[in-house]
C-alpha cells in the first residue's frame, strides 16, 4: 500500500497550487483538521476547530466510566453516620419525603467495607480500591455530585450529553467539533465500551446528536480481530486484493478528480476525495495502534492483563493510552455493560456485586494513572473517573442499594488538576449533595481545561443555541491547579 | 446532525433593520419602556405623590446603573439570565433567581442584589470583574431602602405579534407580476430582480434533468432506457417536463421518497430509544399511512389533522388510526414511563419529558415554532411565554405513546373503544367514569343480574385426574382452532412436575419454569354436568404458601381450555365456556383476562396470596359434557417469571349457573340489599364492578382480531407498569420547567401570538376533544405557519435549501424568507388554488425554469437555484439496487430487520448488521421499509447520515468521513451489490469493452469518455468487472446530483 502514502504527496501538492484559490483559512483548516471535512467546514461556514478560546491546560481526555451508579458510600464517600443508624428507619429528620425508583426504601445501611485513609492526603477509601487507594493523591474527589434523574436512560444522557433526552451530542464529540483532530489518521473520539456489552443507551451515549457526523464517536470493540467496523473488506470480498484496493483508491482518485475538474468552485467535492485517502491512512495506522504485544511484560502486568479479572478493563485502558499518544482527544472507557448485572447497579447486594466490578478496574485504573505518569503524559492529558449516579443510603432487598441522583463521586487526576484535594459534600448518610454541584459543572470544568468557555461553545439546532451544559453549569474552581 | 446552515443576516438594507428591529426583543423592549418613560414622565408634575419621585430617581438614577453593569448578564435583551436573574423588570428581580429574590424592598441588608454589589461574599460579588464606585452602590441602597420602585414591565412578547414578526404576518395573496408571460415563480424571482434562468436542455442537459428529478420524486436514478425516452421525447420543453413530471407522480415510488423526507422531520423510528430500547412491531403502520397519504395526495390540511385528531375528527373512520402514529414517532422512556414506581418523582418527569417531545413534534413539523423552547422561560426570542407551552402541554395531557387497538369496521371499533373505556374505569376504579360509560341496555342488563344474585353457594364434586402433564410444549398453542386432535401430548409428558395429593389436588415440585402449561385428564364423571371448577390451594412447600409459584405466591392463569371426546371416537372437539368467575380478581388481571387470547394477561391474585381461591367456568350449552366422556383441560400459565400455579384441584358441578363459591362478599350483599339511590359511591362501585366482572374480556374477545400500530393513545392495554388513565392528567405551568415548582393547573391551548385564532381552547374534559381542538387551529386557513412551513418544506428538498433555510425554525433564530412575496405566494396558492395539493406543488415548483436550470454548489448559490446534492442514504442503497436490477417493489407491511437480532443483556437486543444474508426476503426492498433501530442504527445508513429519529433532522447533512469511505468500500451491501452488479453486465454484454462501457452508462447514466474507456478496460481487466463497478459505486459523479 506504499502508492497510498506517495500519491498523498502529489494529493498535498496539488492542494498547495490550488490553494490560491481556496484561501489560506479554509485551506489550513483542511489540511490541518483531516477527521471527516464537511462541506461546511471547507466553505467556511463551519465552526468546528476553531481551536480553544483560552490556553488550554489539557490536550486530550481519557473518561473512565463507571457504568450502572457507582456506589459512593461504598467506595470513596465515607458515612460513619450509617454506622450509627445501621438497621434503623431512614428519616432525613426535615420531612423530606424519601423514595427509590424501584423499590420500597429498606433501612439505613453501613457500608459493608471497612474504610481506612490514605496517602498525605488522608482520602478514605473502602477496601474495594486497595490499588487505587494508593493513587489518591494524584487525584481530585468531586464528594458529591447532583444528577436530575434517579433512572439510567436519562441520568446517562445527562453525564454524556448534558441533556436528558437522547438526541444530543455527547461530551467528546462537542471537544471534536471545537478542537479538530490531532491525529491525521485516527479519529478524534474513540469510545471502548465493556466486552460484555454497550452501555445503557447503547450508541445513543456517543452520538454526535446534531452535530455534523464526523464528530461522533468510534466505538472500538477491542478485543475484536477488526476493532473498527468496516476498515477491510469483508472475507467474502476475495477481489479486492491488496492491489486491487490500491490501484483502484488511485484510480478512483483519478476519476473524482475528473469530476472535480467540471465543478472545481465546489469544495464538498474535494473534501469526499480526502475522507477515502483519510480512510487509507487509518486502515494502515489502525492495526498497529490496537497491537498491544508490543507493550512490555511489565506494562502488561502494571495494567492487569495477565490476570482473568482485570484483562477487558486492563486492556481497554492500555489501548485508551496507546490512542491519546497518537493524537486522539477524547477516549471513553466503559466499565460495565447496560442491564441489570456485571455493572455497578448493584441493586440486589452490594456484599457481592461491588467489589466484584471494583476490583475488575481497580488495577488497571491505577496501572493507567502510573503509565501515564511515568511517561509525562499526565501533563496534558486529563483522567475522569465519573458514573451515572449514586446510590442509596438504605437497603433495597436484603443488601442491595438503589438509584440515588441526589449524590455520586467522581474524580479527576492529570494536568490542569489540584492532586490530593476534595470538593463538596454530601449530607451524613450520602443522601443528597449539600453543595450541589451538578453534572453541568463537571462538563464545564472539563471543557475549561481543554481551553474551551462552555458558555461560548455553541451550535444552533432548530431554534437554539445548544450548549453541551444548557443554561447551567459552572467551572469547579476548587480543584483547578 | 444538521448542517449548520449559514445565517443570513442583512441588517445593511434599511427595510430590512426596520423589520428586524422591531421584532427584535431588544429592541422592543427599549421602546416599550420608552413609552412607558414618557407617559410617566408626563404625569410627574411637581408636587404628586412620592411613588413620582420614586419613578424619577429610578429612571435617572437606578436603571442606568442596572443597565450598564448588569444586562450584560441578566436580562432579555442580552439572552443571557445567569443564575436564572433578570434584571430587567421588576418581576425579574422580585421573583428573583436560583436563591430567591434579588430585592426585598425596604430591606437593603437582606436583599441579595445589595450584598453582591457591596462584594460582601467574594463567591458572589457582582458585578463579577470590577466594583460598583460607592456613590453607585449608595444609589442602589437608597432605592431597595425607598421601596425599590421599580416601573419596568416587560412586555409580553405576544402584545401585538401581527406586526413584529414576518412568519406571524397574515398571508396576503398578491397577484402574480406580469400574469401569464411568465412561470409564476420565475415571475415572482424576476421581480426580485434575479436574471432570467436558463434551463437545462439538450441531450445532456435533459440527462441531468431527468436524473436530478428522479432523485427528487423517487428517490431512485433513472435507467438508460428512461433516460433515452426522456431525451427522445418531442414537443415544447415545458410540455415534455411537465408530462413527466406528472408520470413520475403517479407512480408509488413517490409515496415511499417523501415518505422518507416527511418521517425525518417527525422523528420516526420503531424503538422506543433510552436504555431500554425495544423495538416497536407495530410503529409500521404509520410509515404506510404516510406513503399512502402522499400517493393519494392528500390535501395538506386533512394530513395535518389525520395526524393530530383522526380520531376525534374522523370518528366513522377508525382506518384512519395508524395516523396518529406521528403522535408516537419520537422516542419513549420505558423504565422512566413503566418500570420505576409509578409513585415517584422521575415517573412524572418522565411524563413531562414525553409530552415535551409530542408538543415539539407537533409544533416544529407543522408550524416551524420552536414552541419548545419555552418550556423553562418565556422564549428568548419568540413571542411565546412559558404559558402556551404548558397550554399545549395540557392538549396532550393524556396522550401517552402506546400499542393502539382498532378495527377497520366503525361499529366493531365503537364497541371496542366502549368497553375498553369500561375496563380502565374498573382498573382505576373511578366511579363516575364506569357509570358515564355504561350504555342504557347494560344499565338494565345490571339491574336485572342484580335481582338474579343468588345467595347459597353452588355444590361442587372434586374429580381426581387420570393422568397429567406439566411443561407441555408451546407448540401446542394450535389447539382447539382446526386441531382439535391432542395428539402432541399422548403419552409423551409422563408426569413431570406435578404430584397427585390425598385430596385429589396436584402440587407442582421441582425447578419452576418461567411459564408452563398443565393438561390434566379425566372422565366427566356424571351426567348434567353445567360447569367447571379450578381451584387453587396453599401449601407450604410454595414460595409464600402459594397458591402460586411466583415469589409472592401469585400466579397468573393465562388460559383455560377443555376438549371431550366421546368414548371410542377420534379426534377431541373443545367445549365451550361462557361466563368465568372467581372469588377474587387481582387489580387489572381478572379472570376473564384468562380468555382474551393475549398470553401476557390472565387471572392473578395479589395481594391475596396464601388463601385458597377458585374459579368457575360454566359450560356453553350444559350437558354437553356426556358422563364418561374422555376429558382434557388445558391450564395456561404463559405470563413468563414463574408465574404458575403451585396445587390445584379441579370439580364439576350439575346445579343451574349463576355459580356461587359461597354467598357473595358481605359488602356486596349489604350494597344490594340497599337499592341503587341509597348506595355510596363506594358501594355503587363494588356491585357494578361485580357485574362487569369478566364481562368487559369476554366482549373484547368476542370482537374481530384488531389491528395494531404503536400511535398516541389514552385507551390501551395495559402495558406493565404503563396503566391507562383513561383521561386527561393535571399539567400544571412549571417554574422554570421543574416537577417541585408546579404553578396553575394549565388549560388547554395553543400559540397567542398567531392572531386571529382562538389560542385557548376552553375546560375540555376528554383527551381527544383536545387533540382535535388543536388539530383545527393548526389546519386553520388563516394559521399562516402551517401553509408557509409546508411549502417551504416542498421547496428545500426540490432545490436543497428552503427560501427559509431553517425549515424548523421560523423564529428569530431562524433565519429570514429570502424571498418572502414568493413564499407567501406559493403559501396562498398551495392553500387557495391548489386546495393544499401536494403533488400540484410539486409540478408547479418542478416546471419553474428556476428549478430547471443546472445546479449550483450552496456557497456561491442564492435560493433561486437548486443546489448540487449529495446522494442521500436511501437515494444511494436504492439506486444501488436499481441499477443491480435487484431492487424489490413490494409496498407496505411490517418493515424489514436487516439484520441478525438476538437477546441482550437485558431489554435491548444485541443486533448485526455485518451477519444479515443480502439474500434473504426482502433485503433488497425499498429502504423506507427498513426496521430503523434508534440506539443500534445500521452503520451504513448511519455513515451516509441518515438520521436516527431522536430528534426532528428537517435538513439531511451531508458529511463526508473516513468512517463512510469505510462503509462504501467495505460493507458487505456494497460489496455484494458490486458482485451482482457485475453479474448483470455480464449476462447483458459479451465482450469486455461493451461490459465496462455498459456498467458506467448503468451507473453514470454516460459513455466512459476519451481514455477513459480504456483505463477502466485495464482495471477490469486486472481485478475483475466487479472491482470496476465497485469504484463506480463510490465515485463522486455516482454520489452527486447535478
Amino acid at each position: 500500500m506504499n502508492s497510498i502514502s506517495s500519491t498523498d504527496l502529489t494529493r498535498r501538492s496539488f492542494l498547495w497550487r490550488f490553494g490560491g484559490g481556496l484561501g489560506g483559512v479554509a485551506l489550513a483548516r483542511m489540511l490541518a483538521t483531516e477527521g471527516g471535512l464537511t462541506a461546511a467546514a471547507l466553505a467556511g461556514t463551519d465552526p468546528a476547530g476553531t481551536g480553544p478560546h483560552f490556553r488550554p491546560r489539557v490536550r486530550r481526555v481519557i473518561q473512565l466510566f463507571m457504568n450502572g451508579g457507582a456506589s459512593q458510600m461504598d467506595t470513596f464517600d465515607y458515612k460513619p453516620e450509617l454506622d450509627r443508624r445501621h438497621g434503623q428507619k431512614f428519616d432525613p429528620g426535615d420531612g423530606s419525603r424519601v423514595e427509590a425508583a424501584t423499590s420500597e426504601p429498606g433501612k439505613v445501611m453501613k457500608s459493608p467495607f471497612p474504610f481506612r485513609q490514605h496517602g498525605q492526603s488522608g482520602r478514605w477509601v473502602s477496601s474495594v480500591f486497595p490499588h487505587l487507594a494508593q493513587r489518591v493523591d494524584d487525584l481530585a474527589f468531586l464528594m458529591s455530585i447532583e444528577s436530575r434523574t434517579n433512572v439510567h436512560g436519562p441520568a446517562s444522557f445527562l453525564m454524556n450529553t448534558g441533556s436528558l433526552l437522547p438526541g444530543f451530542p455527547s461530551m467528546g464529540a462537542w471537544v471534536s467539533y471545537a478542537l479538530g483532530n490531532e491525529a491525521d489518521n485516527l479519529p478524534t473520539f474513540v469510545v471502548l465500551p465493556d466486552a460484555r456489552g454497550l452501555p445503557y443507551n447503547q450508541r445513543g451515549n456517543f452520538s454526535a446528536g446534531f452535530l455534523p457526523a464526523k464528530h461522533a464517536a468510534t466505538i472500538i470493540d477491542a478485543g475484536a480481530a477488526e476493532p473498527i467496523p468496516y476498515l477491510r473488506p469483508p472475507t467474502s470480498a476475495v477481489f479486492v486484493t491488496e492491489p486491487a484496493q490500491a490501484d483502484g483508491l488511485e484510480l478512483l482518485r483519478r476519476m473524482n478528480q475528473r469530476h472535480r475538474a467540471l465543478s472545481p468552485e465546489d469544495t464538498r467535492l474535494e473534501a469526499r476525495i480526502q475522507s477515502y485517502e483519510l480512510a487509507a491512512r487509518m486502515q494502515l495506522a489502525a492495526p498497529e495502534t490496537f497491537q498491544l504485544s508490543s507493550e512490555t511484560e511489565a506494562t502488561r502486568r502494571l495494567y492487569g492483563l495477565d490476570e482473568k479479572v482485570t484483562e477487558d478493563f486492563g486492556r481497554r485502558c492500555l489501548t485508551a493510552r496507546r490512542l491519546i499518544e497518537r493524537g486522539v482527544r477524547f477516549v471513553q472507557v466503559w466499565s460495565g455493560a447496560g442491564g441489570p448485572s456485571n455493572n455497578w447497579d448493584n441493586h440486589t447486594d452490594i456484599i457481592t456485586e461491588l467489589p466484584k466490578i471494583a476490583t475488575s478496574t481497580d488495577k488497571p485504573i491505577a496501572g493507567l494513572l502510573e503509565d501515564l505518569k511515568a511517561r509525562g503524559l499526565l501533563e496534558d492529558t486529563l483522567v475522569v473517573w465519573s458514573t451515572e449516579f449514586g446510590r442509596m443510603p438504605f437497603t433495597q432487598g436484603a443488601t442491595g442499594r438503589d438509584h440515588n441522583g441526589g449524590t455520586s463521586i467522581g474524580w479527576m487526576a492529570g494536568a490542569g488538576v489540584k492532586a490530593g484535594v476534595i470538593q463538596g459534600e454530601s449530607d451524613p448518610w450520602g443522601w443528597k449533595s449539600l453543595d450541589r454541584t451538578t453534572t453541568y459543572d463537571v462538563h464545564a470544568t472539563i471543557l475549561h481545561l481543554l481551553g474551551l468557555d462552555h458558555q461560548r461553545l455553541t451550535f444552533r439546532n432548530n431554534g437554539a443555541d445548544r450548549r453541551l451544559t444548557d443554561v447551567h453549569g459552572h467551572v469547579i474552581r476548587g480543584i483547578l491547579s | 446532525m444538521s448542517n449548520p446552515a449559514p445565517i443570513r443576516r442583512e441588517p445593511s438594507l434599511p427595510d430590512r433593520l426596520d423589520r428586524w428591529d422591531r421584532r427584535s426583543g431588544a429592541h422592543g423592549m427599549r421602546q416599550a419602556a420608552g413609552c412607558l418613560l414618557v407617559g410617566m414622565m408626563a404625569l410627574t408634575l411637581p408636587g404628586r405623590a412620592e411613588a413620582d419621585d420614586g419613578l424619577v430617581f429610578f429612571r435617572q438614577r437606578v436603571e442606568p446603573l442596572l443597565q450598564a453593569h448588569c444586562f450584560e448578564c441578566h436580562s432579555h435583551a442580552s439572552g443571557k439570565m445567569k443564575g436564572g436573574l433578570a434584571l430587567d423588570s421588576q418581576s425579574g428581580w422580585r421573583e428573583g433567581g436560583e436563591h430567591g429574590p434579588a430585592v426585598i424592598p425596604g430591606n437593603p441588608k437582606d436583599s441579595r442584589l445589595i450584598r453582591a454589589v457591596q462584594r460582601r461574599d467574594p463567591e458572589t460579588a457582582m458585578p463579577p470583574k470590577s466594583a460598583l464606585s460607592p456613590e453607585d452602590v449608595g444609589v442602589l441602597e437608597a432605592w431597595v431602602q425607598r421601596g425599590a420602585i421599580d416601573p419596568r414591565i416587560l412586555p409580553k412578547p405576544a402584545v401585538d405579534p401581527s406586526t413584529s414578526w414576518w412568519a406571524l404576518q397574515p398571508l396576503r395573496s398578491k397577484p402574480v407580476p406580469e400574469a401569464g408571460r411568465k412561470h409564476p415563480i420565475d415571475a415572482w424571482l424576476a421581480l426580485a430582480g434575479v436574471a432570467q434562468p436558463e434551463p437545462l436542455r439538450g441531450i445532456e442537459g435533459r440527462t441531468i434533468l431527468l436524473r436530478r428529478l428522479m432523485i427528487d420524486l423517487h428517490g431512485l436514478i433513472p435507467t438508460p432506457d428512461e433516460v433515452t425516452s426522456f431525451v427522445r421525447a418531442e414537443g415544447a420543453e415545458d410540455e415534455v417536463v411537465a408530462q413527466e413530471v406528472d408520470r413520475l407522480l403517479a407512480s408509488p415510488r413517490y409515496g415511499e421518497r417523501w415518505a422518507r423526507h416527511w418521517l425525518d422531520v417527525v422523528h420516526f423510528a420503531e424503538t422506543h430509544g433510552h436504555d431500554q430500547d425495544r423495538p416497536r412491531d407495530n410503529a409500521w403502520p404509520y410509515r404506510d399511512y404516510v406513503i399512502q397519504a402522499f400517493n393519494a395526495d392528500k390535501p395538506y390540511a386533512r394530513f395535518v389533522q389525520e395526524q393530530v385528531a383522526a380520531d376525534a375528527l374522523f370518528p366513522d373512520e377508525p382506518g384512519l388510526t395508524p395516523a396518529l402514529g406521528f403522535l408516537a414517532a419520537g422516542p419513549w422512556d420505558e423504565s422512566s414511563l413503566r418500570d420505576i414506581r409509578e409513585d415517584v418523582l422521575d415517573r412524572e418527569i418522565g411524563r413531562y419529558l414525553d409530552r415535551d417531545d409530542i408538543v415539539a413534534n407537533v409544533m416544529s413539523t407543522f408550524t416551524s415554532v420552536t414552541a419548545h423552547c419555552a418550556r423553562c422561560h418565556d422564549h428568548k426570542f419568540d413571542p411565546i411565554p412559558t404559558s402556551d407551552y404548558y397550554a399545549l402541554q395540557a392538549v396532550f395531557a393524556g396522550t401517552e405513546k402506546a400499542e393502539r387497538w382498532y378495527d377497520l369496521d366503525a361499529t366493531d371499533h365503537a364497541r371496542r373503544q366502549a368497553w375498553m373505556r369500561l375496563q380502565v374505569a374498573l382498573d382505576r376504579r373511578d366511579i363516575d367514569a364506569l357509570e358515564a360509560g355504561m350504555t342504557e341496555a347494560l344499565k338494565a342488563e345490571q339491574t336485572a343480574w342484580e335481582r338474579s344474585v343468588p345467595t347459597r353457594s353452588t355444590a361442587w364434586t372434586v374429580v381426581r385426574p387420570g393422568a397429567w402433564y406439566s411443561e407441555v410444549p408451546v407448540t401446542f398453542a394450535g389447539l382447539g382452532g382446526d386441531q382439535p386432535a391432542l395428539p402432541a401430548i399422548e403419552g409423551a409428558q409422563g408426569e413431570k412436575g406435578l404430584k397427585l395429593q390425598d385430596d385429589g389436588s396436584l402440587l407442582a415440585f421441582g425447578a419452576g419454569p418461567a411459564t408452563n402449561v398443565y393438561v390434566v385428564a379425566i372422565k366427566a364423571p356424571s351426567p348434567g354436568i353445567a360447569g367447571i371448577r379450578l381451584e387453587v390451594i396453599p401449601d407450604p412447600t410454595l414460595p409464600a404458601k402459594g397458591p402460586g409459584r411466583a415469589e409472592n405466591g401469585n400466579f397468573h392463569l393465562t388460559g383455560f381450555e377443555v376438549y371431550a371426546r366421546a368414548p371410542g371416537a377420534g379426534g377431541y372437539q373443545p367445549v365451550g365456556l361462557v361466563r368465568p368467575s372467581a372469588d377474587f380478581n387481582q387489580d387489572g388481571w381478572d379472570i376473564g383476562k384468562a380468555f382474551d387470547g393475549n398470553p401476557y394477561t390472565g387471572w392473578g391474585i395479589h395481594p391475596e396470596e396464601g388463601k385458597p381461591h377458585v374459579a368457575m367456568f360454566e359450560l356453553e350449552a350444559a350437558g354437553s359434557l356426556r358422563e364418561g366422556e374422555d376429558v382434557r383441560i388445558v391450564i395456561r400459565q404463559e405470563h413468563g417469571r414463574g408465574h404458575t400455579i403451585g396445587r390445584f384441584r379441579l370439580g364439576f358441578t350439575t346445579e343451574a349457573p349463576p355459580f356461587r363459591v359461597s354467598p357473595i362478599p358481605e359488602a356486596i350483599a349489604r350494597a344490594l340489599a340497599l337499592g341503587p339511590s341509597q348506595r355510596s359511591r363506594e358501594e355503587r362501585f363494588a356491585v357494578s364492578s361485580q357485574f362487569l366482572n369478566g364481562r368487559i374480556a369476554r366482549e373484547l374477545a368476542a370482537l374481530p382480531e384488531p389491528k395494531k400500530v404503536y400511535a398516541g393513545a389514552s385507551l390501551f392495554p395495559a402495558n406493565g407498569g404503563q396503566k391507562p388513565l383513561g383521561k386527561p392528567r393535571d399539567v400544571h405551568v412549571l417554574r422554570r420547567g421543574e416537577v417541585l415548582k408546579p404553578l396553575e393547573v394549565a388549560e388547554p391551548g395553543a400559540l397567542r401570538c398567531v392572531p386571529g385564532l382562538e389560542a385557548r381552547f376552553g375546560k375540555l374534559p376528554t383527551e381527544e376533544s383536545r387533540r382535535a381542538a388543536l388539530a383545527r387551529w393548526l389546519s386553520h386557513p388563516d394559521n399562516p405557519l402551517v401553509w408557509r412551513s409546508m411549502v417551504n418544506r416542498v421547496w428545500h428538498y426540490h432545490f436543497g435549501r428552503g427560501l427559509v433555510e431553517t425549515p424548523n425554525d421560523f423564529g428569530r433564530m431562524g433565519s429570514e424568507p429570502a424571498h418572502p412575496e414568493l413564499l407567501d405566494w406559493l403559501a396562498v396558492t398551495f392553500r387557495d388554488d391548489l386546495g393544499g395539493s401536494l403533488k400540484r406543488l410539486h409540478r408547479l415548483i418542478l416546471t419553474s425554469a428556476a428549478w430547471r436550470q443546472r445546479a449550483a454548489e450552496p456557497a456561491s448559490a442564492g435560493h433561486e437555484r437548486p443546489l448540487r446534492r449529495r446522494l442521500d442514504a436511501e437515494s444511494f442503497r436504492d439506486s444501488v439496487l436499481r441499477i443491480t436490477g435487484k431492487l424489490d417493489l413490494t409496498q407496505g407491511g411490517p418493515s424489514v430487520r436487516q439484520f441478525a437480532m438476538s437477546p441482550g443483556i437485558h431489554v435491548t437486543p444485541n443486533v448485526n448488521y455485518a451477519a444479515y444474508d443480502l439474500d434473504s426476503e426482502g433485503a433488497s426492498r425499498r429502504s423506507i421499509y427498513r426496521f430503523l433501530f434508534r440506539t443500534l442504527p445500521d452503520p451504513m445508513m448511519d455513515a451516509l447520515d441518515s438520521p436516527t429519529g431522536n430528534q426532528s433532522q428537517p435538513i439531511r447533512s451531508e458529511s463526508f468521513t473516513a468512517l463512510q469511505a469505510f462503509a462504501l468500500l467495505n460493507h458487505p451491501f456494497v460489496v455484494g451489490q458490486s458482485q451482482r452488479f457485475a453479474e448483470r453486465v455480464e449476462t447483458l454484454e459479451s465482450t469486455a469493452s461493451g461490459q465496462v462501457r455498459r456498467a458506467v452508462e448503468l451507473a453514470l447514466l454516460r459513455t466512459p469518455q476519451g481514455d477513459e474507456a480504456a483505463e477502466y478496460e485495464r482495471h477490469a481487466e486486472r481485478y475483475g468487472l466487479v472491482s470496476l463497478c465497485r469504484l463506480l459505486l463510490n465515485s463522486n459523479e455516482f454520489h452527486f446530483i447535478d
